[in-house]
């Protein structure tokens, strides 16, 4: 065995880096929830608007979803954290800096909005009328009838989807490292520079992410399906 | 009081574009009492149960519950005004909505699906709700399914289940919508069972069906409509034995066969 190929399957220098590392893999977790609340919120918001009666309304919606689905994770956060500020920063006449986090989170909160807000739309209109007007008949408000019939059948619905989406999310928290967001890959890279040893903590960082990914993506899928399989005849 | 009808339809007009569904629809249901409602697919029936409850916005005439106009109400001046939504809202609480396609909330138990409106609309204490929610179901014969999800029922089920949930909010009249039409013939009769005790129990009901002989045993009047207008009106006995419009004649020979 050639000595670099040994060298990138021994991944003992990654173990002994654990602690910092582990700390960048926190953030990466921060990260992810974090911008996972805002893509949903945003996702449902957007959602909603696509479906208003109104049309100018509903194109609000469609070029919300058309602009943050066919932007690149990587353009949006660079975006965000670089040219935001300063566009902002012209209009009220100040300086003004993102912190990295906080760039990260708005971009991949409003890259996934754009996809979450058209799962949540095919969920809510594979609803079927008839649920909807059953609520009206007995005189729940659309708010209600929104919370209470709609959301928790759109959830379960879109949930395979849903799943899929929250691992390409997880893994886009990878890029936030270009700006300098200490995660998992930043402190790896760091660590590298010290080292001088690429293959074995890049080796590593990959078996992290692939079995973080694998173990939470399966457990949660066996445990969603069992809840979903229930209302679906 | 006794002679205010429980519901009063007066005039309904529906269009639908150019479509004229309902050509001015108007009679009376009293406390009690079943009104049967027959006529051909497109005749306009299950667009006046619709309109009844303003699921579907009439577009001229008034459904009244108790004197007490639903679409619309008298304002101080005297002036007739459209209600909102939430007032329309607190008006329809007081019928009872049986569908064709049952339409019970797939992710709630049946019991779930009984108490949803009595909380949330009636905001009935949760105690009290299945308290009454399981009187509901021992009445359509479903208690022991009250922790099962609509999915694992029968049609049957399901729709005795569909109408426990309207019976739990205590309507003042319950109204079914082809109750039986999406379910295998086997099945038909434990639902009719069901609407047929309601009848005896005294529930003031209106009743659009394609079960001749159901509105003909249970009625206390049966309507027959034709081209979004009433064609002919009477008790079960006159309409079924004695039709007088060739129309009428003409439909009741399809059942006959």
């Amino acid at each position: 065995m050639s000595e670099a190929l040994k060298q990138s399957l021994d991944v003992s220098l990654f173990w002994e880096y654990r602690g910092v590392l582990l700390e960048g893999l926190t953030f990466n977790f921060f990260v992810f929830l974090c911008s996972a609340v805002v893509a949903l919120s945003v996702g449902l918001g957007a959602a909603l608007l696509r479906m208003n009666r109104l049309w100018p309304i509903r194109w609000i919606g469609t070029l919300h979803v058309e602009v943050f689905r066919n932007a690149p994770d990587y353009i949006m956060l660079v975006w965000v954290h670089f040219v935001l500020p300063l566009l902002i920063g012209i209009v009220i006449r100040r300086r003004v800096e993102f912190h990295p986090f906080l760039s990260a989170v708005l971009a991949l909160g409003l890259v996934y909005s754009g996809y979450f807000a058209e799962t949540f739309r095919a969920g809510i209109q594979a609803i079927p009328q008839g649920n909807l007007d059953a609520g009206r008949a007995f005189g729940m408000s659309e708010r209600l009838i929104l919370w209470r019939i709609a959301l928790p059948q759109v959830v379960r619905r879109m949930l395979p989807e849903a799943l899929n989406l929250f691992v390409s999310m997880f893994k886009a928290t990878t890029i936030v490292s270009l700006i300098a967001v200490p995660d998992l890959m930043y402190n790896v890279s760091m660590v590298i520079q010290q080292e001088m040893r690429p293959l074995p903590l890049y080796t590593g960082a990959a078996l992290t992410y692939f079995l973080i990914i694998l173990m939470l993506s399966s457990g949660v899928r066996v445990f969603s399906e069992r809840w979903r399989r229930k209302i679906l005849a | 009081m006794g002679d205010v009808p429980r519901i009063r339809i007066a005039d309904l007009h529906k269009n639908f574009g150019p479509l004229e569904v309902l050509r001015g629809v108007s009679f009376d249901v009293h406390r009690g009492n079943v009104v049967s409602v027959i006529g051909a697919s497109g005749s306009g029936k299950s667009t006046l149960l619709r309109c009844v409850n303003y699921l579907e916005q009439p577009n001229s005439g008034e459904v009244y519950i108790e004197g007490e106009p639903l679409g619309s109400r008298i304002d101080a001046r005297g002036q007739r005004r459209p209600r909102s939504l939430a007032e329309i809202n607190a008006m329809r609480r007081e019928l009872g909505v049986v569908f064709q396609q049952f339409n019970l909330w797939p992710h709630m138990t049946v019991l779930g699906n009984v108490i949803e409106a009595p909380i949330r609309v009636r905001k009935l204490p949760r105690k009290e709700a299945i308290a009454y929610g399981e009187e509901c179901l021992r009445r359509v014969k479903l208690i022991d399914k009250r922790s099962e999800y609509p999915a694992r029922l029968s049609g049957g089920q399901q729709q005795r289940a569909a109408i426990a949930r309207a019976l739990a909010m205590r309507p003042k009249a319950m109204l079914f919508d082809e109750a039986t039409s999406s379910l295998d013939p086997e099945l038909t009769e434990e639902v009719l069972g069901v609407m047929r005790e309601l009848a005896a129990d005294g529930t003031t009901m209106i009743v659009v069906t394609h079960e001749m002989s159901f509105a003909h045993e249970v009625s206390d009047r049966v309507i027959f409509l034709h081209h979004g207008m009433i064609e002919e009106e009477g008790p079960p006995a006159e309409i079924f034995g004695k039709p007088k419009s060739d129309r009428l004649r003409q439909f009741l020979s399809k059942y006959r066969k």
